[in-house]
Parts: structure tokens; sequence; C-alpha cells
């Protein structure tokens, strides 16, 4: 049904104020970013299915705009244009439509979000465990009864990839699949001991630099036509790599096992915490754990019971920019809100400093249909 | 009841092999009616008409219910039609018209045989040079359904309208994704196929609404097209 009856609209106002009444009361300021974005961040940014679900188009200058599929980066931009110093502390929240093509799940084109972004907060378990616990008030301020709470956290997942030896291109990698289930473990399947190395089309043109430098590799591929906008040394360098890949010391089977028992952790947190002690990890992973355990005890000391979440070591966001925490809360049938940790993001859109970011966001539609009214 | 639609290619090589395919079956193709170019009937099966378009608009016509069957390049029908959806199904593969989907990057890459090398390539083509990794094709939804299978998605999609396989020597794409059917044309473009870049083998096929499998005619019709 096109547009809103003023009945409905009255009912969409009451759940936005109700939960930007929460943000607004916990120092969050309140701004509007703009609806109309640059398409270009959002199409580098974000995972597959809000890339194939945005609305793009030129304006006239030939420019790509796209009208915002969530309100994160548009709030980071608002950030960048506005603050004097990037990672200078700051407190927002927003809320107002977003836009994506409806899909399977029938959700609408257009839909309310709402949400907090919090930069350069430096205490960060502390912050994560606010976050999370400002979107359960502000969900319960809006009337969500019974939420069900889904925690991950990325970092633990890249400590155990940085404790495991490996050639960093091939963490780089493995990093970018945890995503992709299959691409993953295909990827490390390729990287253990335990595959034999596949013969492909090009085997010989690897073959043919084995021991070479790359200065003895680009001047072995004189004359080769790269064309689509590739040159000679980026072909040579990836060659090359290639070639020394067939010489690292593969990953061990011991290591590839604590992945796979690390991916296959899920539960209530705190058991999830005696299941990292049992892995086995180096350090960087066991300080993952640490801080892990002092964000479910800022939680408690909020008064939230961690014992009732679900912890899933799979569990990540289709938004590919985060970088630690993450969460989702369901309410009857549908997730009503979700967040978490993006650290890089900022930097990744031209801030000049590293900013720490976390932030939530709330489905107002699914909001209103988890409390029974109909969006 | 009301006669069924069967679509067939309005023209080239498609066309009279459709043509041909029918009249070695038994079947005869008339065009009739005031708008002759465009509509007829289909002689030795009753309450089957004709509807005379082109070979990209079949699977368009399918899924908007404007025709109840159509005969086209498979590749065109996925293109528009996903291959889980259910109202649609393919009841025949007609054996003509054989042709690929493949994804084909510059011969030079020497060091790119697979689609988890084209990912990689692609991951860092940003940082490089400043743009994003660009697909040339006309297989929007192919290509994206393919590439998000292998785990791929740093690209972007150029919308092609002819000579796709021009794209990369042109400078307006890094790769592209396209039909083939001996792969000459690639070859005269310095282009090569991925090692696990056939995205569809294609031919032509019957495809229509699904629930007409319990139609009489098209029992009748698929009794005497070749099995497949």
């Amino acid at each position: 049904m096109p547009g809103k009856t003023p009945a409905e609209r009255l009912q969409f106002e009451k759940i936005e104020r109700a939960v930007m009444t929460v943000f607004e009361a916990a120092g969050f300021q309140h701004i509007a970013p703009d609806i109309l974005q640059p398409a270009d961040i959002f199409l580098e940014r974000s995972g597959e299915d809000i890339r194939a679900r945005t609305y793009v188009f030129n304006d006239p200058g030939g420019n790509e705009m796209c009208l915002r599929p969530d309100l994160t980066v548009p709030a980071c931009r608002y950030h960048l244009s506005h603050a004097l110093q990037a990672d200078e502390e700051t407190l927002y929240c927003y809320c107002g439509p977003a836009f994506r093509f409806p899909n399977e799940t029938a959700s609408p084109g257009e839909f309310g979000q709402a949400g907090i972004e919090w930069f350069g907060g430096t205490d960060r378990q502390a912050a994560d465990a606010r976050v999370l616990k400002l979107t359960l008030g502000a969900l319960e301020a809006a009337g969500v009864t019974r939420p069900r709470v889904t925690l991950g956290d990325l970092g633990l997942f890249h400590a155990l990839l940085a404790d495991t030896a490996m050639p960093e291109r091939w963490r780089k990698r493995l990093t970018r699949h945890f995503w992709r289930p299959r691409a993953f473990r295909d990827l490390l399947a390729d990287y253990s001991a335990a595959r034999a190395r596949k013969q492909t089309s090009i085997s010989a043109h690897v073959d043919a630099v084995a021991g070479k430098s790359l200065a003895e590799a680009v001047a072995a591929l004189d004359g080769i036509v790269p064309e689509g906008g590739r040159n000679v040394e980026e072909i040579a360098e990836r060659l090359v790599e290639k070639a020394a890949d067939r010489d690292e010391r593969q990953i061990a089977a011991a290591d590839v096992q604590r992945i796979d028992s690390y991916l296959a952790i899920a539960g209530d947190p705190l058991s999830a915490l005696t299941s990292f002690d049992g892995l086995g990890g180096g350090p960087q992973f066991n300080s993952a754990a640490q801080a892990f355990a002092r964000r479910l005890e800022e939680m408690e000391e909020l008064g939230l019971n961690p014992r009732r979440f679900q912890f899933e070591a799979t569990f990540g966001r289709s938004l590919e920019y985060y970088t630690g925490f993450v969460f989702q809360i369901e309410a009857g049938e549908a997730q009503v809100a979700g967040g978490g940790r993006y650290d890089n993001l900022m930097s990744d859109i031209g801030a000049p400093v590293p900013v720490a970011a976390v932030g939530c966001g709330i489905h107002v539609n699914r909001v209103l249909s988890a409390i029974g009214v109909r969006p | 009841m009301s006669a069924l639609v069967l679509a067939i290619p309005s023209k080239g090589r498609l066309m009279e092999q459709a043509a041909t395919c029918l009249e070695s079956c038994g079947f005869s193709i008339t065009r009739s009616g005031t708008d002759r170019h465009y509509r007829g009937s289909l002689g030795g099966l009753a309450g089957v008409d004709i509807a005379f378009l082109s070979a990209a608009e079949i699977a368009n016509a399918l899924k908007e219910g404007t025709v109840d069957l159509g005969i086209t390049g498979e590749d065109l029908l996925r293109e528009t039609i996903a291959p889980d959806d259910p109202s649609t199904e393919v009841f025949s593969r007609l054996g003509f018209g054989p042709a690929n989907v493949v994804v084909a990057v510059p011969e030079g890459w020497l060091d790119v045989a697979t689609m988890a090398d084209l990912d990689d390539v692609s991951e860092g083509f940003y940082a490089r040079h400043g743009r994003r990794f660009r697909i040339a094709t006309k297989y929007t939804n192919l290509t994206r359904r393919f590439f998000a299978e292998k785990g791929v998605a740093g690209y972007r999609i150029v919308q092609s309208l002819g000579a796709t396989e021009g794209a990369p020597a042109a400078g307006t794409a890094e790769a592209i994704v396209d039909i083939t059917t001996t792969g000459s044309t690639l070859a005269a473009n310095r282009l090569k196929i991925l090692d696990d870049g056939l995205i569809l083998k294609s031919e032509a096929v019957l495809a229509g609404r699904k629930d007409l499998i319990r139609d009489a005619r098209i029992a009748k019709l698929l009794e005497r097209l070749p099995a497949g």
C-alpha cells in the first residue's frame, strides 16, 4: 500500500520518538545525514546483499549517486565533514528512511532506520556493551518484548588467524572470505597440507618464474599485452607470489583443526569463554578472549544478563565492514536491530587518522510488525 | 479452452532453427491474421497460436505471462528468470543453438586462471588503480549470481549493449561475461576463458508456465519434439 495513512504515520512516529528519546537522553546528538549519497562508498564497502540492492543512478553531471541503503556510512561522512578532528569522541543518533530493492523476504523498498554511532571512544569493550544496552533499551521503549540477542566477535577470528603461521597474503585472503563459508573452507583446504596442489591453465607460467626475482620475472614477461587496465609489473608480481606460495610451509593440520573448532563454537557467551580457553590459542587470541570477557563484565555492570544471549563464532553480518564485536536482535519472526564495531571504515572513506567506531541500527518497520502493528 | 500462445524467435538463425525443428516434428508454421508479421498458428496442433517475438523478448513475455510457451536460448531465459523460479519450467532442450556463457579475461593475464584469481585481482584493484574492477556484460543477473556463488565481490558491472568482447581492448572494462560458441571471437580479441569460468552451457529450449505440464496440447508437443 503506497504511503502511510494519518494513523499509520502516527504509529511510525511514535516508535521513532520512543527510540530517539532513549538515545538523546544518553547524550547522543540527533543529526540528519543526507538521503542522497555518492554511490561509490556504498558499492566499495558493502557486501553483496547491499550492493545488489542499492538504488543507484547518475545525476546530469554523470556522478553516480544512490539513495542511502543504510545510515552508518552517511553518518560517517557527516562526521568527517563536521568534526574538527576525526578521532574526537562524538556520539550521534539519527532516524529516517533508508532504501533497498525489495527481496524475497518481502522487505519494502523504503523503510525506517533509527540508530546510533559512537566515534572515537577509547574504551572499546565499555562502548560495545553500552551500545548493546542502549539498543535493547530503545527497543523496550518501543514496546518490543522478549528480544533474542546473538553475539559475535570478529576480533577473536582475526586474532586466531594472526597467531597461525602463514604468509600475510594468505591471512588476508582467508579474512576476506570469512563471510562466505564455502569459499573460506576451499581456501583453507588449499593452504593446508591436506590437499595436493591443483594444476591450472597457468601452471606453466608459474613454473617459468619459479626462483626468479620480480625484476627478472618482469623481464621474462616482456612482450605480453596485458590490456584490461593492468600492467606487466602487477602480473609478474602475482606470478612470483604464486611461485612463492608453492614453497611456503602449508598451514599445519593442528592449526586447521583449531580454526575449525573455533568456528564450531556456539552457545551462551560464558560457556563460549570456556571453550576459548580449551582451544590452545596463541597470545593474540588469548588477549582477544580477555577483551571478550571484559565486554561481558561491562554488560553485567550495565544490568544485562549475557547468559541469556547466544554467541556464535560464525556470526557476522552481511555488511562487511565490521571488525570486532557484532550483534543482532530478533523479536518474533524478524531481525529488528543489529550493529557492531567497525574500526576501519572511517580510514577507508578518508579519515586521516584511525577512528574507533561502534553503532547500531534499528529497523523501524520490523519493530512495528514485532509489536503487532501493521507497518 | 482458449488458445495457448507459443512464442518463437522472429528473426535470425534461431528463428530458422526453431522453424526447422517444429517442421521436422510434423508441425507447420502459418503466418496469419491482420498483423501477419507477429502472429500465426501451429498447423498440426489445434489450439496453439504463434507469436513472433525477438529472442530476447521471449523470456520477458514468459515472465510477464503474455505468452504461455516460448522457444528461446537458455542464456536469455536464465538472465530473465532465475532457475529456482517456481512459475516457469524448461519442458524440453531442443539441441540447437548451442552457446556457452563464460567469464573471459585478457590473454596477457598470465597470472589469472580461476575465479579465485579474478577475486584476488579485483580486490586489490581499487587500491592499485583507484577505480573498481569492471566486468562488461549484457548478462547482469547471470553474472551477479555466478560471482556470488564463487565468492567474488570486488567488481562492478558495466552494461554492454553489443561487441562486449571488445571492451577490455577498448579500455571500458577489465574482463567480460559473454556468450561463445567456438571461442574464435574471444581468441580474435585476445581473450581467454577462465578454467572454472563456464557459467551456463546454453542451447535452445522450450519453456513455459509450469502448470501447463498437465495440458494435453503440451503433452502432444513434447511427444514429438526431440527428447531432452
